[in-house]
């Protein structure tokens, strides 16, 4: 006997009765998105740019890259001065990266990113630093919206981002830069 | 594990005692995190109403785990995501093994999983000449000084910041004498991500299993499991049966609970959901049992399944607090880990290691009934003739005495007395284990029962 059976088998004398799946069914709140948004960003780390959109966005990426920064681009419109390298590996030394986000989640300042564009799925975890593009009307109350919003196609890997990466193994003190990006600054358009 | 005295929790925990001012320290650094969880559920009015949605959840997919297990596989296969099954632990590490010899690899980045260190995958591994490398900060902390966790989020949460720069010192060549946490933390990613780079594979443990989307969903803040399972061609995620939910909008009710009851955050920093391998990459998913639908054979013990590992019953638990986690003798410490790890539990102590306040039930975000699970373990182990040592001769005893209300009025009024005229160094001697760390009582004049038919009756 296959140990799935064996498994599947021992299931059969499980004790507790049939349980009916619960109706979700949660009140969102919706009075201000993008300041229940922002607030929450702030919460978790982040920075939050409301004005200014893609213009302002590449005005800093310009900066960025005049102080001798490598610059990663997947935003229509922003150019950076590097490339999708051949292998993920070689993405090792990026300082910024921008990448387009889904939809932004009000409750927990997190956003849907899909890396199926991205050439390599540990872009937004291997720079050095994040810059992320979401629709200010992309903004849902909760989680439970956003599993409507979220791409996930079959084969594909996405991710909720909220805020930079951190830790608090160390005394229970936060320390923002763990293994992932040092920072992480929104940008609405 | 032994039987000897020197496993049973009352021994270990009184070696973690001696140093009163240590024990106040972590006791308030898990508070901390208790404090912190408040305030995120406080700031959600539908709070109770998740974690009501989240129990019966659980209930609903634990109640119907061949279906569910069966879909999630279908999908995962359509995915193009392998998916192996394991009896037990020893089973899981055969397959783990398996997989990584035949892609000859000899470096692992593994980020947290319970169920590894509950398969205790990692010596395994290391046997046969296969380098685990833990990327938790916490994890990779103990891994270097040798330690199992403590705790099941915060795993190094005993250890002081002075401690840990030592170890990094010995370890990483970090400068002597430094205890910094950002310092210390920035060696690591430094460490660490030199590991990331050079590993030829990637493990993760898994928080949730989407069953219609053959999805794995795992949660960091630290991002380890995503640079572990992004950067080499070969990912393996290890996860228990219970882990499964029927689809993403339970995923959703579980992510708004998660992270604001483990550490007060409104959700962890990374919630990734892997629903294939990468171009060129191979994915692996493997299954495990290894007890758990031995639980689910007793519908009382079958509840602690809901458990989604938040850690959150260990930080409110006064006896977690002042013990330790390396006191349980379980790899999962504090209430949960008495609820999963007493059957396994040959001292036949860690049961006893509550004192039923239900301070965790009250905590939990999938209403795991901890208190009543713990209760019924002593039940499970007197009717197995395991009590502990004492408890199993004078027990008995007690509840002869205690039925009877002649020896009972009769010997209470003797104690009073004793109480009013003798010294209490004479006494105190027949308190036993629980006058040690405690003062007599101060004798009431009469019994209830006499105060209340004078007062009441």
């Amino acid at each position: 006997m296959s140990s799935k059976q064996h498994i599947l088998n021992a299931l059969k004398s499980a004790a507790m009765a049939p349980h009916a799946m619960p109706t979700i069914d949660v009140a969102p709140r919706i009075d201000d998105l993008v300041g229940q948004f922002e607030a929450n960003l702030i919460t978790v780390a982040g920075t939050l740019h409301r004005e200014g959109g893609l213009v302002n966005l590449q005005a800093t990426v310009d900066e960025h890259i005049a102080q001798g920064m490598q610059v990663i681009s997947m935003v229509e419109g922003i150019s950076g001065n590097r490339e999708v390298s051949a292998t993920a590996h070689e993405l090792s030394d990026i300082d910024y990266a921008v990448i387009p986000g889904d939809c932004g989640v009000a409750e927990n300042g997190a956003i849907w990113v899909n890396t199926k564009n991205l050439g390599h799925r540990v872009t937004p975890f291997i720079c050095e630093n994040l810059l992320l593009v979401i629709e200010a009307k992309s903004i849902v109350a909760n989680m439970h919206q956003a599993t409507s919003l979220m791409t996930l196609a079959p084969g594909e890997f996405g991710t909720f981002i909220a805020g930079p990466s951190k830790t608090a193994d160390i005394e229970q003190a936060l320390v923002v830069g763990a293994h992932g990006a040092c920072s992480l600054n929104v940008y609405l358009t | 594990m032994s039987t000897s005295k020197s496993n049973v929790h009352a021994h270990k925990a009184e070696i973690f005692c001696k140093d009163e001012s240590r024990v106040d320290w972590h006791s308030k650094a898990l508070w901390t995190l208790r404090e912190k969880r408040d305030r995120a559920a406080g700031s959600i009015p539908e709070w109770e109403q998740l974690r009501q949605i989240g129990s019966e959840m659980k209930l609903h997919t634990l109640t119907h785990l061949t279906e569910y297990l069966e879909e999630f596989e279908q999908n995962c296969i359509k995915n193009n995501i392998k998916v192996h099954w394991a009896k037990d632990g020893a089973e899981h590490n055969r397959i783990v093994h398996e997989i990584l010899a035949k892609h000859h690899v000899k470096k692992v980045v593994k980020s947290k999983s319970m169920l590894t260190e509950e398969c205790h995958m990692n010596p395994y591994l290391e046997e046969r000449g296969i380098e685990v490398i833990d990327t938790d900060l916490g994890e990779r902390i103990i891994q270097l000084a040798e330690m199992p966790p403590s705790h099941i989020v915060v795993p190094a949460i005993h250890m002081k910041k002075e401690e840990v720069g030592d170890l990094f010192h010995e370890k990483l060549g970090t400068n002597a004498g430094a205890s910094d946490p950002l310092y210390l933390t920035r060696a690591a990613r430094q460490h660490l991500r030199e590991k990331f780079l050079s590993a030829d594979a990637a493990m993760t443990g898994v928080n949730m299993a989407i069953a219609d989307k053959g999805a794995v969903v795992v949660c960091t803040n630290e991002g380890n499991a995503d640079m572990g399972a992004n950067l080499p061609k070969l990912q393996l995620h290890s996860m228990g049966i219970d882990k499964i939910v029927p689809n993403l909008e339970s995923a959703a009710v579980i992510l708004r609970t998660l992270a604001r009851n483990a550490t007060g955050q409104p959700v962890t920093t990374y919630s990734s959901f892997y629903r294939g391998p990468q171009d060129g990459g191979e994915m692996h998913v493997i299954i495990v049992d290894n007890g758990r639908t031995d639980m689910l054979k007793d519908k009382i013990l079958a509840e602690a399944l809901k458990c989604i590992r938040c850690g959150g019953c260990l930080n409110t638990c006064p006896v977690y607090r002042r013990s330790g986690g390396h006191s349980y003798n379980y790899t999962i410490p504090g209430p949960i880990g008495i609820a999963v790890g007493a059957q396994h539990d040959d001292t036949n102590s860690i049961a006893w290691a509550c004192t039923l306040c239900g301070s965790c039930s009250y905590v939990c975000p999938t209403k795991v009934p901890l208190d009543k699970i713990i209760h019924h373990h002593r039940r499970l182990k007197a009717e197995a003739g395991k009590l502990p040592y004492g408890k199993s001769n004078y027990m008995p005893l007690v509840g002869k005495f205690m039925a009877s209300e002649t020896a009972l009025n009769c010997s209470m009024g003797i104690a009073r007395m004793a109480l009013k005229i003798l010294p209490g160094s004479l006494l105190k001697p027949f308190s036993g284990a629980w006058g040690k760390y405690r003062e007599l009582p101060v004798a009431p004049n009469s019994s209830f029962e006499a105060w209340f038919k004078k007062n009441r009756g």
